[in-house]
């Protein structure tokens, strides 16, 4: 058997896509389908769980309980640094009068998302100079006879509270233009250092 | 059986559709001689990319998991359209690969224009052929040549 | 080692339809730029005007589109683009409001007195931000097309 003679960059490519290949499918074999709540775009951060010991009747009235509250600050969400000499973390602090708990129903529809469980919502005021209101935070479930605490991120406030907070109904550039603003600022000098590049290269005469 | 079939194959044909396009333009880059055509893999390696980040985002019902194809519309929040029960397909991936976009463009027009300085000193685009250039140059010990000067 | 020259032959079906649809798409991507109230955005709607001369420039040659974008007009746009935007944006840094949010621009400019603040917010990203984008967008597009496009001695026959 005649083995063809082809150039051995050929060889080393073919290899290299076996590979990638053999890679792929033990990576994909593992993630969620898209649409899913667990995908990565979607997703609430689980933080911890409790035993729910009459905390339930104190969620209902509106106050945070001191388990739950002490918890969350080990966790490292405070407001000064968490070690001596460390640099100072900025989270907003649960203190009174600084947060309100909402409770949501099952399969309530707000914003174009659909929530699958009912639980509390966590809302934190962050103590802004000039837009002082609530921001979602934390979410509080129930489930046998405990409490699991997940956290949002900015993620979903571009997702629910566009129309609330920016006034645009375009999503996309609301999250472009609004909450990354400094980002897109940057990527503009970018592509005008891409325009003087190509003159610097070729105009050599004094054409300018 | 068919079971595991359809949910780890069938299911996410996005990511084999994805991995498949960016398998082969990622050999176009290493094997092709032809300056031009290593950019033209380099531009298709990068859109599959943002294709396949953008698909992450989908959200609705699949032909495979129940019957009826009620996908995500585009996000736009429109009163009326939450009034009749559509669902948002998540803007997310769209606003972090926008600037990829963009910065893919100018890498391929400064790229462009490297390519021409490099035809104007050589006189080919072949790689083969300015590496045999290359090594005349070094063993005459001459200066540089230029094609149009 | 330069090749023959060839002599084109001028197409009056094609340069008809140029002329014709060359202030279309203009208006088109106008639109699109400053468009919140739907889709569209700063970047799409600036690679839509690049696209309209790139039309202009495959069609007629160089030598003649230079008089439709000439060079002092391309730097207007580059710079006036880039102004808009980042003069905005350096502001609320220098004078540091909300470390990593824009959401608090209306209340440095006076302009919530008369507006409110739904039509401050659309202000403000639909026009000063959208169309510094897309101004500068287009005029980079079109100097590095007319750059790629360029040559020095040779001209095609009767262009």
């Amino acid at each position: 058997m005649n083995i063809p003679k082809m150039n051995p960059l050929t060889w080393t490519s073919i290899v290299i896509a076996l590979l990638l290949i053999a890679l792929s499918i033990y990576a994909i074999e593992d993630l969620p389908a898209f649409g899913d709540e667990n995908s990565a775009a979607n997703k609430k951060i689980k933080l911890f769980s409790l035993d729910a010991d009459g905390l339930v009747e104190s969620l209902d009235a509106g106050v945070l309980p001191v388990e739950i509250k002490t918890r969350i600050e080990d966790l490292g969400f405070i407001e000064g640094p968490t070690c001596p000499g460390c640099q100072n973390e900025n989270y907003p602090t649960l203190d009174e009068g600084n947060y309100e708990i909402k409770k949501i129903e099952k399969g309530a529809y707000e914003g174009g998302r659909i929530y699958t469980e009912e639980g509390w919502d966590v809302l934190i005021r962050e103590g802004e100079i000039f837009y002082d209101e609530f921001q979602q935070y934390y979410f509080i479930d129930e489930m046998g006879e405990k409490l699991n605490v997940y956290r949002y991120n900015w993620p979903v406030r571009v997702v629910e509270r566009t129309e609330e907070e920016t006034f645009i109904i375009n999503a996309v550039t609301s999250g472009l233009a609004d909450y990354r603003g400094y980002d897109t600022m940057g990527e503009e000098t970018v592509i005008l250092t891409g325009a003087i590049g190509v003159i610097l290269l070729i105009r050599r005469r004094g054409r300018l | 059986m068919i079971e595991w079939i359809v949910q780890h194959i069938l299911e996410k044909y996005n990511y084999w559709l994805a991995m498949l396009i960016i398998i082969i333009s990622l050999s176009a880059i290493v094997v092709k001689e032809n300056l031009l055509k290593k950019l033209i893999g380099l531009s298709i390696f990068q859109t599959a990319f943002f294709l396949w980040v953008v698909s992450l985002g989908d959200v609705g019902r699949n032909i495979f998991t129940t019957f009826g194809l009620k996908t995500g519309t585009p996000p736009i929040l429109w009163k009326p359209a939450e009034e009749m029960g559509y669902i948002y397909v998540n803007p997310l991936p769209h606003v972090l690969m926008l600037t990829g976009i963009v910065v893919s463009a100018a890498t391929t027009a400064v790229a462009l224009a490297i390519v021409i300085r490099i035809y104007q000193k050589y006189g080919t685009i072949e790689e083969s052929e300015i590496i045999d250039k290359e090594i005349e140059l070094e063993r005459e010990g001459g200066e540089v040549r230029n094609a149009a000067n | 080692m330069t090749p023959e020259k060839k002599e084109y032959k001028r197409d009056v079906i094609i340069e008809v339809t140029t002329d014709l649809t060359f202030p279309l798409i203009l208006l088109f991507g106008l639109y699109i730029m400053i468009g919140t109230g739907g889709t569209g955005g700063g970047f799409q709607g600036g690679t839509i005007l690049a696209a309209a001369y790139i039309l202009y420039i495959t069609v007629y040659g160089t030598e003649k589109a230079r008089e439709k974008m000439p060079e002092s007009t391309n730097a207007l746009f580059k710079s006036l683009g880039l102004y808009l935007y980042n003069g905005a944006g350096w502001i609320c840094i220098l004078f540091s409001l909300a470390a990593a949010q824009w959401l608090n621009m209306p209340a440095f400019w006076p302009i919530t007195d008369f507006v409110g603040v739904s039509g401050s917010r659309s202000f403000l990203v639909g026009y000063m931000v959208s169309v510094g984008i897309g101004l500068t967008v287009m005029a980079s597009f079109v100097s590095q097309y007319f750059d790629l496009a360029w040559k020095e001695d040779e001209e095609m026959g009767g262009r």
